[in-house]
């Protein structure tokens, strides 16, 4: 099994991206990551070796079920086909989106260390501990010598600096602390200069880049930015403005540089993104228990193809709701990132912005015509088929019929308009598309124009939202957008396809069609109930059953109601007697002099294949019995007139009603019964039954008794949804240093190298992106006055017995502030572009410095 | 039910198959003549229904039990109003049920 040597250090490096580059390596650990939002889904920490070094590795959730089911482990060998770097936290981490398994199970390859580095691109900051058992003025020798590549200068900085944070870094951290350094010093060693040497490779390369990559000031501070937003800065004797850690220095630096949408994540707090608006809903009025509230959202779509929601509430809606247009271009920075709702928000992005009132949105006055106006994933109608039910997806099809607007009163009360059309593709399949609300009259309106002319539309369908409500069909949700006629590729070869062969192909609808007898009216008989176990499934089973009453029972045949008013509709609960004469509801929590009665009828019905018991409440019970049941209540217990009772009774057995049964299975103390109640119940209409039976006699003899929905099976079938994120293009750019909580200490001691790799390359990269860190987290220490770590840890005491580094580290600080340049401690420049550097002589500084500090 | 003396259903097209037969069909009636009840057959043919009608008026719908005794006329026996709504479609489809495929079921 061969690893692909030296991947670490070009992908840390930032001199590989996916595309190029997709090198085999193995997991030497895999844990899980304890993330503090509960909704947030797990995410997987890794670290893999390329055989030589080590480099962590987050994996994007959408492969975590490789961890889940077992298949990634510890020891596997994978080839990453795509993955991205980013910085959390001052460490390089890999977001790997994509892989291959290469192996489950492997040994431990080759004999990898860590190629993390923190910090310090900046060479000035370098030379410190290196020095600070040479005497000073060591530098002055060899710069003697070392004058003579300017390169290698450039290049002995990173060399150098990983192991002045390592040495930071790493003391503090408790897990190694006094492991690490207690022992005597040849072990440790041993590994820095592994470390070392590993790290050479890519700082070669960076100095080749830097070929190009000026050195002065303007870049200096960013790099010290990316490097110092954890160490103890302010104890060295830097210019502080450079380098403290004070967010604001940061901050006000640069443009804001525009990231991909794709590359967005949690962890980064400044970023700027320049997309359009594809979609602006409307301003919301809500209220929950915490109160009325408004909300807003919109979605965008950047040049990558990336897009996320922005949602806004309250004052900050107010604030953006004017400002966005549906279609322009935007560019928006500074916004919570926060875990996508999938309930409501569809886009194929995992998180969801939450724009605040410092959150800025600068409309671009030229259009970018990068950005497209809308971007569709569009699904074949087959595919429809397959996919589940509340799933959003896009559809392009031919209209094929439109039927007019009908209105319908939801369950709310409130009334809506609803419009069907046939929606035809390629796959030769059809659907139902269902237009709602608004849509019915806008673009149902134009829609209907053209299929009255003799017009098959195209029509695109941005969002829509698959139900399952008979057959599969596709509805529209508040936001859907419809496209009638749109000028794309799709719509240009649908319409091609339509005018050659599409119009003349018959194609198989996965809906039913509503010309058909809805599910509710399928007739069956009483034996069939039992026989196809109808009621058992999730849903209740709506049936029709023509039957004659064989039996009524005539105890408790109503019940005592509440009359008070709710809403519309009485109450309808349940009231006990008081005592007092009054009635009293449990629910309304009122008594009522009078009650009502109402219905719970139990029948048994017959027909030629079985009986069956059902209920029948109000309305059903009266229109089977032909009277009220009060009356009849009355006629029973008032005036106890048994013989008018019976009369009543008599009169409905055996007479023959079309019943319509909602059938469902329910438990009652423990039981499982299939129960049928009455929801209509009409006399036979002997006319219209007769025709129906000549009917199924018709379609029997024809052999002909099932009217068969077609039921192909889908051609193409493909599952899932293609989640992997678009536009590799932007997630390969390194990702911008942000703020980690995944941190832990255990890792302090590698994080030197790639923090500082990244402080340099993905600062070259990405040179905005400056790594402002909240200083004030941080402990700090009694005993140096450092940030980065606590007394306890202090590298000064660790080192004190064994070394005078220590030492002349806490002598150092107590110098912090000068200002001079502290390699040959003149003023007027850093020590970065200090002129009189020596390579050669440093690179010896350093490796007795690593004898010397571990 | 009467199984002693069956008769068959017969529409206006099926009535000259069973002449000499007993046979029951249902006329729209139309008018009378000479002792006569002209009527309209569930298929929509002329049939003359001789006899003695009952007492009772004629609705518009009348079932007739009787031999038949020509192409295109029944002696009937029994008369029977079935009002004055019917679906004479119905009708027609059970009369050729029963001359048809399934002749066995009937009596």
């Amino acid at each position: 099994m061969n690893l692909t040597e030296g991947a670490i250090s070009k992908i840390t490096s930032g001199g590989a991206t996916s595309a190029e580059l997709k090198p085999t390596l193995q997991v030497t650990d895999l844990k899980q990551v304890q993330t503090k939002q509960p909704q947030q889904s797990d995410r997987f920490r890794l670290v893999l070796s390329d055989g030589s070094h080590l480099q962590q590795a987050m994996l994007g959730t959408q492969i975590n079920h490789l961890v889940k089911d077992g298949n990634l482990r510890i020891g596997s060998i994978v080839q990453l086909n795509q993955y991205t770097c980013t910085t959390v936290q001052g460490r390089m981490i890999i977001i790997i989106l994509e892989l291959t398994l290469v192996a489950e199970e492997c040994e431990l390859i080759g004999n990898p260390v860590s190629a993390q580095r923190s910090s310090g691109p900046s060479p000035s900051p370098v030379a410190q501990p290196g020095n600070v058992n040479a005497s000073p003025k060591s530098f002055g020798t060899n710069s003697v010598t070392g004058g003579v590549v300017g390169n290698q200068n450039m290049s002995a900085a990173p060399v150098q600096s990983p192991e002045i944070n390592q040495f930071h870094n790493a003391s503090p951290s408790s897990n190694y602390g006094p492991g690490r350094f207690a022992p005597t010093n040849a072990p440790p060693l041993y590994s820095k200069v592994e470390a070392t040497a590993g790290s050479v490779p890519s700082s070669g390369l960076y100095v080749n880049q830097n070929a190009g990559y000026p050195n002065p000031r303007p870049e200096i501070s960013q790099p010290h930015m990316g490097s110092y937003s954890r160490p103890p800065q302010s104890a060295y004797q830097q210019p502080p403005p450079m380098y403290s850690n004070r967010g604001p220095v940061a901050r006000n630096e640069a443009p804001p540089r525009i990231i991909p949408i794709t590359a967005l994540n949690p962890y980064q707090g400044r970023w700027t993104i320049k997309a359009r608006v594809t979609a602006k809903g409307e301003l919301r009025h809500y209220n929950n228990t915490r109160g009325d509230g408004k909300v807003f959202s919109f979605d965008l779509l950047d040049s990558d193809g990336g897009e996320i929601r922005v949602t806004c509430f309250n004052q900050v809606a107010d604030q953006f709701y004017h400002q966005i247009e549906a279609g322009r271009v935007y560019l928006i920075s500074k916004g919570n990132l926060k875990p996508a709702q999938k309930n409501f928000n569809h886009l194929r992005h995992d998180l969801e912005i939450f724009l605040e009132s410092t959150s800025t949105i600068q409309p671009c006055f030229e259009d970018d015509n990068t950005i497209p106006k809308q971007q569709f994933h569009f699904r074949p109608i087959s595919d429809v088929e397959d996919m589940e039910n509340n799933s959003v997806v896009d559809v392009i099809g031919v209209v094929t019929s439109i039927a007019p607007t009908t209105s319908l009163m939801r369950k709310n009360g409130t009334e809506t308009q609803k419009r069907t059309l046939q929606l035809k593709d390629m796959s030769g399949r059809s659907v139902e598309l269902t237009l709602w609300g608004n849509f019915c009259n806008a673009e149902g309106q134009r829609l209907q124009h053209i299929c009255d002319s003799g017009g098959f539309p195209v029509l695109a369908v941005k969002s829509g939202r698959i139900s399952e409500f008979s057959g599969k069909a596709v509805g529209t949700i508040s936001t859907s957008q419809l496209f009638i006629e749109p000028d794309s590729p799709e719509a240009n070869r649908l319409k091609e396809w339509f005018d050659r062969e599409g119009r003349n192909t018959p194609s198989l609808s996965i809906s039913r069609e509503t010309s058909t007898l809805g599910r509710s009216d399928v007739m069956k008989t009483i034996s069939q109930i039992k026989d196809e176990r109808l009621g058992t499934s999730e849903k209740p089973d709506w049936i029709t059953v023509p039957a004659t009453v064989i039996y009524v029972k005539s105890d408790n045949f109503c019940y005592t109601a509440c009359p008070i008013m709710s809403g519309e509709r009485p109450c309808n609960k349940k009231v006990t007697n008081n005592g007092d004469g009054k009635w009293r509801c449990e629910k309304c929590d009122q008594s009522v002099d009078e009650c009502d009665y109402r219905y719970i009828l139990q029948l048994q019905i017959q027909d030629h294949t079985g009986i069956t018991w059902v209920t029948a409440f109000q309305e059903c019970g009266e229109e089977i019995m032909g009277i009220s049941a009060k009356d009849l209540h009355y006629l029973k217990h008032e005036q106890q007139d048994d013989e008018g009772f019976s009369k009543v009774l008599r009169q409905v057995l055996f007479s023959r009603y079309v019943f319509k049964l909602k059938v469902k299975e329910e438990t009652f103390s423990d039981e499982q019964r299939v129960k049928s109640t009455v929801v209509k119940s009409e006399k036979v209409n002997y006319s219209s039954q007769s025709r129906l039976l000549l009917d199924m006699m018709e379609k029997f003899k024809s052999g002909n008794d099932t009217s068969f929905g077609c039921k192909a099976e889908s051609s193409y079938h493909n599952p899932g949804v293609n989640n992997a994120v678009i536009g590799n293009s932007g997630i390969r750019q390194a990702g911008p240093p942000g703020s980690n909580p995944v941190g832990s200490t255990s890792y302090a001691g590698n994080v030197g190298l790639p923090a500082n790799q990244l402080g340099q390359y993905g600062n070259q990269q990405n040179p905005v992106f400056p790594m402002q860190s909240s200083s004030g987290g941080y402990l700090s220490c009694n005993s140096c006055g450092a940030t980065s770590h606590s007394s306890a840890n202090c590298p000064s005491m660790v080192n004190a017995p064994g070394q005078s580094m220590g030492g002349s580290y806490a002598k150092r600080t107590s110098q912090g502030g000068t200002g001079e340049c502290y390699k040959c401690h003149q003023v007027g420049h850093w020590a970065r572009d200090c002129p009189g550097l020596s390579s050669s002589g440093k690179m010896g500084g350093i490796s007795k410095q690593h004898v010397g500090g571990f | 039910m009467d199984t002693s003396k069956p008769a068959i259903f017969v529409n206006g097209a099926l009535l000259p198959m069973h002449v000499r037969k007993r046979v029951r069909t249902v006329i729209q009636v139309v008018g009378a003549d000479r002792g006569a009840v002209v009527g309209k057959s569930p298929d929509d043919l002329q049939l003359v229904v001789k006899g003695s009608p009952p007492s009772a008026p004629l609705t518009n719908f009348v079932e007739v039990i009787g031999i038949a005794d020509s192409e295109k006329s029944i002696q009937a026996e029994i008369w029977t109003n079935f009002g004055d709504a019917f679906d004479t479609y119905n009708y027609n489809q059970l009369c050729q049920l029963a001359n048809g495929e399934y002749q066995h079921l009937f009596l």
